[in-house]
């Protein structure tokens, strides 16, 4: 009960102008408002009370506006802001010309961090990464990651580098994502067995706010190998049209003579999407599986649940 | 360290960083789509790579997050694959290969101006050869071109006067927005209150004019369904080609009357008083009390367009701008075709009246200016609409080739049907303020131009409404649409 009543926060921070709101739309599915454009030299917060992985609350913010005043700020409001963090995520431009000031804000956030949340995951994300060219890039971001795992001592950082217009984001997001889930190797596991019964070609597993890809099973080589991305692409769009109509995405089942496709919700966290290529099995029998299993899952969730808060209170 | 990382990073391909938050490179981007590829089929020949297709998939999700308008999540160039990578695909199933090079330096009209031209051509093309005649021929050109050039200076300074605001972000500001900086309260009542004006000023000459084209559609189906003609009873050439003259009698009609709009009343109240030839008299008669211009078809017209007006949202009315475009091509088709069935008639007498024609120069100008400020008149939305043009070269070309354009339009109509208007039998003073009045009931063409217009201003005053609606509510009550 105390792990759903507490809210805990994931921080997206980085300067202004990094690329926060865009990678904040893209992998939420949420509109980019006009006015955060407009705001110019105050500070930008977003409290977006997107259910994120049960119960965490994505909070973005601006660092490095107008300097005195962030000083300000930083220092008066800092143990409200880092308090109850569980997850750090911190965006650098690429091609900032302030690489000084971009480790001073890192540091400072750091520091905040180490006294509230000690315990939160940093994740450093080298962002805006095309505007780089393609035979610097490794070069560049093993540079960055190498001074960043300095500077991040005593807390360990996990550094990506992305870039809206490549794979890496989703990549990037995705395996963030696939860190926060408290069972997941068992998911995964149980994920195979229950492919293997049911006969499917290919499983996924997603999240439930985000549609990224956290987990899969497939039985053989696929072609497309971005699939993933075009997928929850396709479904993030759907959920969009929906929520225009203000109906809430469940499920979907796509069937031709070839193949049939089912989504539908699994756990409280995740999303399951099956793709059975024998056409002679009926949707009906799938969607049993899929009901049973999801009792299945649900029941190891529960196991873990109480044990996870049990961790966090001992904390 | 660092230094080690700055040569590296100056090799980069980058833009300078104007807005924050912007990624804009250049003004055009290069267009990209790629065609769904069947994922069941096993297709040897793969056209499209795997880049460029979930390229394309990142670019439709994207494009539903912003605004269309807004750039910051639109492809720069340096990701879209190059021209060799990139098919297209033709309806009949064949493909071919971008041959590269970009949309550089299109030849022909640039799309934009065409967008403004199409914006700009509205009723006011029908009242040009009046104001023309009120103004005189000679002054009625001079004047077209003078005000054609002073509403583009004017257009051009609205455009430019965000830019010469400092230190605030204008970047969604439209014209309103500056006059509030400029003259504070009284500069955004003021320029709500002009906006309303012209607005409403539309919506009744549209009202006017939608009775007028019904009244005459109805008139012609009924005349042929039972066989009337009305030839004998309406002064007016003999012949094929017949033009006709609503108020014979009154010979300087145009001093009478101050405005279009009277003027358009006065000649329909003349309809009342026809004589009819035919089979069935009592029945025209009846037909004609229930169907007349001023008295009962302004009330049809409630009925029609009532619903219409009454949509939350103008969006379904937006799709058939393209019936605008037709009309106008209509017109200017059937102005070329009048013109060469009834043949030039100019005399030119400089300063004194004769009884067919009208003198070059008039006192009367004031009549053709005021028709003309509306005509050219687009300073409301001018922002808006060249906003996707970055470079300020580019915004001020696509400006003034709308402008010519218009312009040309113009003049080309007004001039051809003054000139082409028959004189020895009438008299140029004939020309209605809506020169398709000019054209009997009967005339095939006339008619189908008749109801194409009444077409588009059905669909085009639900938007007038919708404007006046947003904008007088938002003021009053806070919301679009206020509902309990």
């Amino acid at each position: 009960m105390s792990s759903t009543a507490m809210k805990k926060k994931v921080l997206l921070m980085g300067k202004s102008g990094s690329g926060k709101t865009s990678m904040r739309s893209i992998i939420f599915a949420n509109y980019i408002a006009r006015d955060t454009r407009r705001l110019g030299a105050t500070i930008d917060v977003e409290h977006s009370h997107v259910r994120f992985l049960g119960n965490l609350v994505l909070n973005l913010w601006d660092c490095g506006g107008q300097d005195t005043f962030m000083e300000n700020y930083f220092t008066s409001q800092r143990d409200n802001i880092f308090r109850n963090v569980e997850v750090l995520i911190y965006v650098f431009d690429v091609e900032s010309r302030e690489l000084e000031k971009d480790m001073h804000y890192y540091q400072s956030c750091l520091e905040a961090i180490l006294q509230n949340s000690p315990d939160a995951k940093v994740f450093c994300l080298v962002h805006k990464m095309d505007l780089v060219q393609e035979d610097q890039r490794d070069l560049i971001f093993k540079e960055r990651e190498e001074d960043l795992r300095r500077l991040s001592r005593p807390l360990a950082c996990t550094c990506f580098r992305t870039s809206i217009w490549d794979e890496t984001l989703y990549k990037a997001w995705s395996s963030i994502v696939y860190q926060l889930i408290p069972n997941v190797q068992q998911l995964e596991t149980n994920l195979r067995n229950f492919a293997q019964i049911i006969e499917a070609d290919e499983v996924l597993l997603f999240e439930r706010a985000t549609f990224l890809v956290i987990s899969h099973y497939q039985c053989k080589e696929q072609r497309d190998a971005h699939r993933f991305e075009k997928i929850s692409n396709i479904i993030k769009q759907f959920k969009l049209s929906c929520s225009k109509l203000a109906a809430s995405f469940q499920s979907m089942e796509v069937r031709n003579s070839n193949f049939a496709a089912f989504i539908d919700v699994f756990t409280s966290n995740t999303y399951v999407m099956v793709i059975m290529s024998d056409p002679s099995i009926p949707s009906a029998a799938t969607l049993i599986n899929i009901r049973n299993a999801r009792k299945h899952f649900e029941k190891l969730e529960r196991l873990d649940g109480p044990k996870h808060s049990l961790t966090m209170r001992m904390r | 360290m660092e230094e080690d990382s700055k040569p590296l990073l100056d090799s980069v391909r980058r833009e300078s960083y104007t807005d924050r938050g912007s990624t804009d490179s250049l003004d055009r981007r290069r267009p990209f789509h790629v065609e769904h590829r069947n994922i069941v089929e096993d297709d040897p020949s793969e056209r499209v790579s795997a880049e460029a297709s979930v390229l394309s998939s990142r670019v439709h999700y994207y494009s539903r997050l912003t605004a269309s308008s807004d750039r910051l999540l639109s492809p720069p160039d340096h990701v879209i694959p190059c021209p060799e990578e990139i098919y297209v695909y033709s309806p009949l199933g064949m493909a071919f290969k971008v041959t590269g090079g970009d949309g550089g330096s299109k030849k022909g009209i640039p799309p934009l101006s065409f967008a403004i031209w199409n914006t700009m051509m509205g009723t006011s093309i029908l009242s040009i050869p009046w104001g023309i005649k009120q103004a005189g021929f000679t002054l009625g050109i001079i004047l077209l071109i003078s005000m054609g050039l002073l509403t583009l200076y004017c257009c051009l300074r609205v455009l430019k006067s965000p830019k010469s605001i400092p230190y605030v972000d204008t970047s969604d500001w439209e014209f309103p927005d500056v006059c509030k900086y400029y003259f504070g309260k009284f500069g955004q009542w003021s320029s709500l209150l002009f906006s309303m004006v012209s607005l409403i000023g539309a919506m009744v000459v549209y009202w006017v004019l939608m009775s007028n084209f019904l009244f005459n559609t109805g008139k012609f189906i009924y005349n042929y369904a039972h066989n009337v003609s009305m030839s004998d009873t309406e002064f007016g050439t003999n012949g094929s080609e017949r033009v006709i003259c609503p108020f014979p009698d009154t010979g300087d009609h145009g001093g009478n009357c101050s405005s279009g709009i009277s003027a358009l009343y006065l000649s329909s109240s003349n309809n009342n008083n026809y004589y009819y030839y035919g089979n069935d008299t009592s029945g025209t008669a009846l037909f004609d009390r229930w169907w007349s211009k001023t008295n009962t078809i302004p009330f049809y017209l409630i009925i029609l367009l009532l619903p219409l007006l009454n949509f939350r949202s103008a969006s379904f009315f937006a799709r058939f701008t393209f019936l605008g475009t037709i009309s106008v091509v209509y017109l200017i088709i059937l102005v070329t075709l009048k013109a060469i069935r009834l043949g030039f008639h100019l005399e030119f007498h400089w300063l004194d009246s004769t009884h067919f024609y009208v003198p070059e120069f008039r006192l009367l100008f004031p009549q053709l200016t005021g028709v003309l400020t509306l005509a050219f008149f687009i300073h409301n939305c001018i922002i808006t609409l060249m906003k996707s043009n970055k470079h300020q070269e580019n915004k001020v070309r696509d400006l003034s080739v709308a402008y010519l354009l218009v312009g040309l339009t113009y003049l080309y109509v007004g001039v051809l049907i003054f000139a082409a208007f028959p004189s020895p039998p009438l008299s140029k003073d004939c020309i209605e303020p809506n020169f398709l009045d000019n054209f009997p009931s009967s005339d095939v063409l006339v008619f189908v131009a008749r109801t194409c217009l009444l077409f588009q201003m059905t669909t085009v005053y639900p938007l007038l409404g919708y404007l006046v609606r947003v904008q007088v509510m938002s003021q009053v009550f806070g919301k679009h649409y206020p509902s309990p």
